[in-house]
């Protein structure tokens, strides 16, 4: 077996290596693996098994997570109404077409990197999406827990509840959610005022998993160089395809670690460098810390606060009233 | 007791120095929590309050949560300690009393000018509903306050209608809490009461105004010189008393 060999392993090989997945598949239902909501889940995205599907005019990942997202945004109002003070209006209806960024019609897009290393040309296609942060920031400082975090890994915003103001956004250290102007809650409260639409992104096709299918992006790919599996096989299998292609890994340490493993044959930090930070397309530093880390000693501190009074106010109220009696005695 | 009656000062100890840090702690942690939680909501950026000279990082919401989290330990902890406190010394003084509600209301119609104010005790008969208000305002805050803590760090998984009921819990009482702030200074503003505020400030009002408007009080402080104070009805208006207590100040 060649060491491409190992690296094409099938959807259904890949499944028997974990114990979940190879009793599922032994049944002949490997899909209903991902249907337990409580798994842990992780996706592999394998760079040196991407090609961006060059006899394509939209890479098989992206077509198929339009295809199955195309009717989640509903109409929106026209006209927009206008945000007060700042007037800052998100349209993408009617850019749904644009795939090669991040836009709330667009989860997926393929970033074509073209770089030299150790002197020899290379191309590599970088598919980039939400990376569902183990601990994301999006999720915890969303102010109304429009965004939440299931106990599969997935990270998903509930159109329902969002209100657009993509706080999400300004704390994803890549930038991720997109927001859609003119529809959402926000416009049956106060349009002008408050809100300004609902944000978008990838969410690891949660629906399709609660029903045992296959995210959209991970079936479509005529490559298998998307992988969805058991957080833990995942990892190992990243682990051990970046040893064998003497690759690197992206997605285990990013932001406090990530529910996504990128493995490469080239580089990260040479594959940043093809990438210009921009609106809807992120780039790929490798020191990306979890900047909420920062105030976990203090959020500590917090859940320790009220032990704290309770104790001090039954040192002090046991001190007092000892005086109080005392003084009553005299 | 701390609570005294220092004649030849004319004023009388209505707080002790614990209670005024207790107040002080919560007060002003509570203000920054206010100000630090509006700043957890999208609005720096979009109400240009990045633009006001000092408010540059309220658009940042990692830096609001550090302050957020600051206010937080010294309010919660002073929250807690004021209720197993003051519960365990059996203090009871700012609880509702039997009566409370209809007092409220002749208290507020006085105000008005309205007939005349009823005897009182140590507190206002509204101020012990407000308290009561305000107590279980903050007891929601900080326990949604606390689930919502323990997600940030250690559950972003955490069961999604705890979550919700959390946030929203949290969310509705921040409003409440703010309205709360506002009626509080409001019956500040309220000239009657000024002659109270130097209390929260130094712990000492003055003894001619508690004995014409808190006789009750007086009268368990020192029953003898509840002899010496007018019946209600023959008392001066309490607005006098506090037009004259600022007049004497000033």
């Amino acid at each position: 077996m060649t060491q491409q060999d190992h690296f094409r392993m099938g959807r259904r090989s890949f499944l028997k290596i974990t114990a979940a997945a190879a009793v599922a598949s032994a049944a002949g239902l490997p899909q209903k693996a991902y249907a337990a909501k409580d798994r842990q889940l992780a996706t592999l995205i394998d760079l040196s098994l991407c090609d961006g599907c060059p006899d394509r005019k939209v890479p098989a990942c992206v077509g198929a997570c339009k295809e199955i997202n195309k009717n989640k945004i509903p109409r929106v109002i026209d006209p927009i109404p206008e945000p007060w003070p700042r007037k800052t209006i998100e349209n993408w209806s009617k850019k749904q077409d644009v795939f090669n960024r991040l836009t709330p019609y667009n989860f997926i897009y393929v970033h074509k990197a073209e770089l030299t290393v150790d002197g020899e040309k290379k191309t590599v296609f970088v598919p980039r999406r939400c990376m569902h942060c183990d601990n994301p920031a999006c999720v915890t400082i969303c102010p109304f827990s429009a965004n939440h975090k299931n106990k599969n890994g997935a990270v998903v915003i509930d159109q329902n509840s969002c209100f657009g103001g993509a706080k999400c956004r300004d704390v994803c250290p890549w930038e991720i959610p997109q927001r859609q102007s003119g529809v959402g809650i926000y416009l049956h409260v106060l349009p002008g005022l408050m809100g300004n639409g609902v944000m978008y992104k990838c969410d690891l096709c949660h629906e399709r998993l609660a029903k045992g299918k296959l995210p959209g992006c991970i079936e479509a790919c005529p490559r298998e160089a998307l992988l969805i599996g058991d957080r833990r096989a995942i990892e190992q299998l990243a682990e051990s395809r970046a040893g064998r292609m003497n690759g690197y890994i992206y997605g285990k340490t990013q932001n406090g670690g990530t529910s996504t493993f990128y493995v490469s044959p080239v580089p990260f930090e040479d594959l940043d460098k093809t990438m210009v930070k921009k609106p809807g397309q992120p780039d790929m530093k490798t020191d990306v810390k979890r900047r909420m880390a920062d105030t976990d000693p203090l959020a500590k501190a917090v859940l320790a606060s009220p032990v704290v009074g309770i104790a001090a106010a039954g040192i002090m109220g046991f001190l007092s009233k000892r005086k109080d009696r005392a003084k009553k005695e005299a | 007791m701390t609570e005294k009656i220092l004649t030849e000062k004319n004023l009388v100890v209505r707080h002790s120095t614990l209670e005024l840090i207790e107040h002080w702690a919560i007060a002003l942690s509570g203000l920054i929590l206010l100000v630090t939680g509006i700043f957890e909501l999208p609005v720096g950026k979009r109400y240009y309050i990045v633009n006001v000279p000092g408010l540059g990082w309220s658009a940042d919401f990692i830096t609001s949560l550090y302050l957020h989290y600051a206010a937080a330990v010294v309010f919660t902890a002073a929250g807690m300690f004021h209720l197993v406190y003051h519960g365990l010394r059996g203090e009871k003084g700012l609880l509702p009393r039997r009566g409370d509600l209809s007092e409220s209301i002749k208290v507020i119609k006085s105000l008005f000018g309205f007939g005349e104010e009823p005897p009182m005790h140590k507190y206002l008969p509204e101020q012990r509903l407000a308290y009561v208000g305000m107590a279980f305002i903050i007891l929601m805050l900080i326990v949604s306050g606390l689930v919502k803590t323990y997600k940030n760090i250690y559950a972003p998984d955490m069961s999604y209608p705890v979550l919700l009921w959390a946030t929203w819990i949290h969310n509705i009482f921040f409003i409440l809490f703010f309205l709360a702030f506002i009626a509080h200074m409001a019956a500040i503003a309220l000239r009657p009461n000024w002659p109270m505020v130097r209390g929260i400030f130094t712990g000492r009002v003055r003894l001619d105004y508690a004995r014409h408007r808190h006789p009750l009080w007086i009268a368990e402080l020192d029953p003898s010189l509840q002899k010496n104070t007018a019946p209600p009805d023959e008392l001066p208006e309490s607005v006098d008393m506090a037009k004259q207590e600022t007049e004497e100040e000033g």
